[in-house]
């Protein structure tokens, strides 16, 4: 079995360990590219989000290098991520590929662990669990690794660089729990260091979907091209925290829920409300101001934007919206980005 | 004085509208129904909601702007499963939360609905009327009574089916463009909601997997006139995510079954000729195929 799925920016490395650890051959495809793009629109629907479009991109490039097992996520079927796998499904089998294709629901850990994927993979469910322990610990690192890098982004953009090759070589050598936590300690450290360094100039809190926090190719590495202005970046969201949310064991997850029921009436599926608790949680810690990214179109955050606006008013805290199809330009989208430093700087001042 | 409730011509009312209206009518609120959609309503819309989304939405948040101040309190219902376990759309259930942005939280009252429409009603009947048992009566009374509806087809004309949401089509100005231009050419036309709810609620195929309500009545009732029709018209709203999805599901299976299948996507800059000439290319199309 050659499986592949479609990247999710760093915290591909957990996932890639979850399904080798189950015995399977990972086939992963080449890095994202302006190529994975041009596929993925070619063969979606014009109206839908971007994340379908790049996720069947990879989808077409891991079939072209071999790959004969694909995985995607699904899921409440509020928003319309659940539906991806049905239509990616029948469009790959349209261009002609042979595969198999296992969508995987995340709504039923129960399920996950005790049927589907002992017979998919033909092994014990003891096996799949401890499989899922690895992915847990693996993505925490992951999550660990990239706080960390954002540190030292925003401090020294060059020793950045020589950090984030040397410690992806670490993390992707790692496969015992013990070595792990070794490095994750390690990492949690190095970022206490860091964070005692008065290079940081402003402090920016990142929210908005999922794909597009964890994904740089999505979001246009807007990560990257704010800490080279020295801005320090907050984001919560990770595959660990979504992990841990899934199998009900994210305390914090209240505190969230208890902001954003202020703002919002109803949870309009998707991440709206992990978004706006998300917002409020960070203006409270005292950040200068909110990033929100999203797919255009994407029904529960714009439902979000509305009460970011207000949450705006009420905080006196600058907020930017920004949301991306496949003709966003990163021209465009620096200026956006200079002029709201700028006035977060002025701001300061 | 007494207060007035506002009640909104837009999204669900064309739904749940009547039903809601009469319930309020034998409970003896006072209320008000905002007119029908016209360009100042839709320019009020667009100019104060958020720029993505999907028309149908700028046109509600332009009746909750015109009736903000004319009324004491308006009724947004949040419908999150109108039947089953069926989602409505994350839109529907955000407008409440805008009405919050656009009147106030005092001002909004939205029963959250679960399937269950008499006990959130029930209590908000509790909120204008003491007596529970003249609200019982008035709900009992407001419920509309089930009927079969039988679909007969007419086979010496050329037959086309429209599907599109309610909220869309029940509009004097859609309507005369899609269904006028159809019956011009001589077509006999099919709504969605000609069908009977057995159908529209089946549960097989690909439909079992659809969580939207009104996504899965679509469905089914493509799946109906799919062996029935000569051609299906598909028209749906830019930015409108469900109908993306699944129109496109529904396109790629029309394409397997050779039903000539017309997709028409609308916003408030569409005009009414370009939709009038590929209806007509369409129209002739089908004809052509015909003759063969």
């Amino acid at each position: 079995m050659k499986a592949a799925f479609p990247y999710i920016g760093y915290h591909s490395i957990a996932l890639k360990d979850f399904l080798t650890a189950l015995g399977a051959k990972v086939c992963l495809p080449p890095p994202l590219t302006k190529r994975t793009l041009e596929l993925g629109v070619k063969y979606s629907p014009e109206m839908v989000c971007l994340p379908f479009k790049i996720t069947l991109g990879n989808f077409i490039e891991a079939l072209e290098i071999g790959a004969d097992t694909l995985f995607m996520a699904t899921g409440a079927r509020k928003c319309r991520f659940g539906y991806y796998s049905y239509l990616q499904e029948k469009i790959l089998k349209e261009l002609g590929y042979q595969f198999k294709f296992y969508s995987v629901s995340q709504y039923s850990p129960y399920e996950f662990v005790f049927e589907k994927m002992p017979q998919i993979f033909n092994v014990s469910p003891l096996k799949v669990l401890k499989a899922l322990y690895l992915m847990i610990k693996k993505s925490e690192l992951c999550e660990n690794f990239k706080n960390s890098l954002r540190v030292i982004r925003a401090i020294d953009y060059q020793k950045s660089l020589i950090f984030e090759k040397e410690y992806l070589k670490k993390i992707e050598g790692v496969k015992k729990i013990k070595e792990i936590n070794i490095l994750n300690k390690e990492l949690k450290e190095l970022r206490k260091k860091w964070l005692k360094n008065n290079g940081i100039k402003l402090r920016v809190g990142l929210v908005g979907e999922i794909y597009f926090l964890l994904e740089d190719f999505a979001n246009q590495e807007l990560e990257k091209e704010l800490s080279k202005f020295g801005v320090l970046v907050l984001s919560k969201r990770s595959l660990y925290s979504r992990l841990k949310h899934l199998l009900k064991m994210e305390p914090g997850f209240l505190k969230i829920y208890y902001y954003a029921r202020k703002y919002l009436s109803v949870s309009p599926g998707g991440e709206a409300l992990n978004t706006i608790g998300e917002a409020v949680n960070f203006i409270k810690k005292g950040v200068d101001g909110i990033i929100h990214i999203f797919p255009f179109t994407c029904m529960p955050e714009n439902i979000a934007l509305h009460s970011l606006e207000k949450i705006s008013e009420d905080y006196n805290v600058p907020i930017l919206s920004l949301s991306f199809d496949e003709h966003t330009s990163k021209t465009g989208l620096l200026t956006r980005i200079e002029a709201f430093l700028e006035l977060l700087k002025r701001r300061k001042k | 004085m007494k207060k007035r409730i506002g009640i909104i011509r837009a999204l669900l009312y064309y739904r749940y509208g009547n039903f809601f209206i009469n319930f309020f009518k034998y409970l003896g609120i006072n209320y008000l129904i905002s007119p029908e959609t016209n360009k100042e309503l839709i320019d009020l819309g667009v100019k104060n909601s958020s720029s993505e989304v999907c028309l149908p939405l700028k046109i509600a948040c332009g009746h909750l702007l015109y009736l903000k101040d004319k009324v004491d309190y308006l009724f947004i219902p949040k419908i999150i499963y109108p039947y089953e376990k069926l989602y409505t759309c994350p839109k529907m259930m955000g407008l409440p939360t805008i009405a919050w942005y656009f009147c106030g939280k005092k001002k909004i009252i939205s029963p959250t609905i679960k399937r269950n429409f008499f006990l959130p009603l029930f209590f908000l009947g509790l909120k204008f009327k003491k007596n529970p048992f003249k609200i019982i009566s008035a709900y009992l009374k407001a419920k509309e009574k089930k009927e079969n509806k039988k679909l007969s087809f007419d086979n010496e004309k050329l037959k086309v089916a429209i599907l599109s949401h309610f909220y869309n089509i029940y509009n004097k100005e859609i309507e005369d463009i899609l269904i006028g231009t159809f019956k011009k050419e001589g077509f006999s036309v099919y709504l969605k909601d000609d069908l009977d709810e057995k159908i529209l609620r089946k549960k097989d195929g690909f439909a079992k997997n659809i969580r939207w309500a009104f996504e899965r009545e679509l469905y089914n009732a493509f799946k109906y006139y799919s062996d029935k029709v000569d051609g299906i018209c598909f028209f749906f709203s830019f930015a409108c995510g469900p109908d993306s999805l699944i129109g496109e599901m529904m396109a790629k299976e029309a394409k397997e079954k050779k039903i000539p299948f017309l997709t028409i996507i609308f916003d408030e800059h569409s005009g009414k000729e370009g939709m009038i000439t590929r209806i007509e290319a369409f129209c002739e199309m089908i004809k052509k195929k015909k003759s063969l």
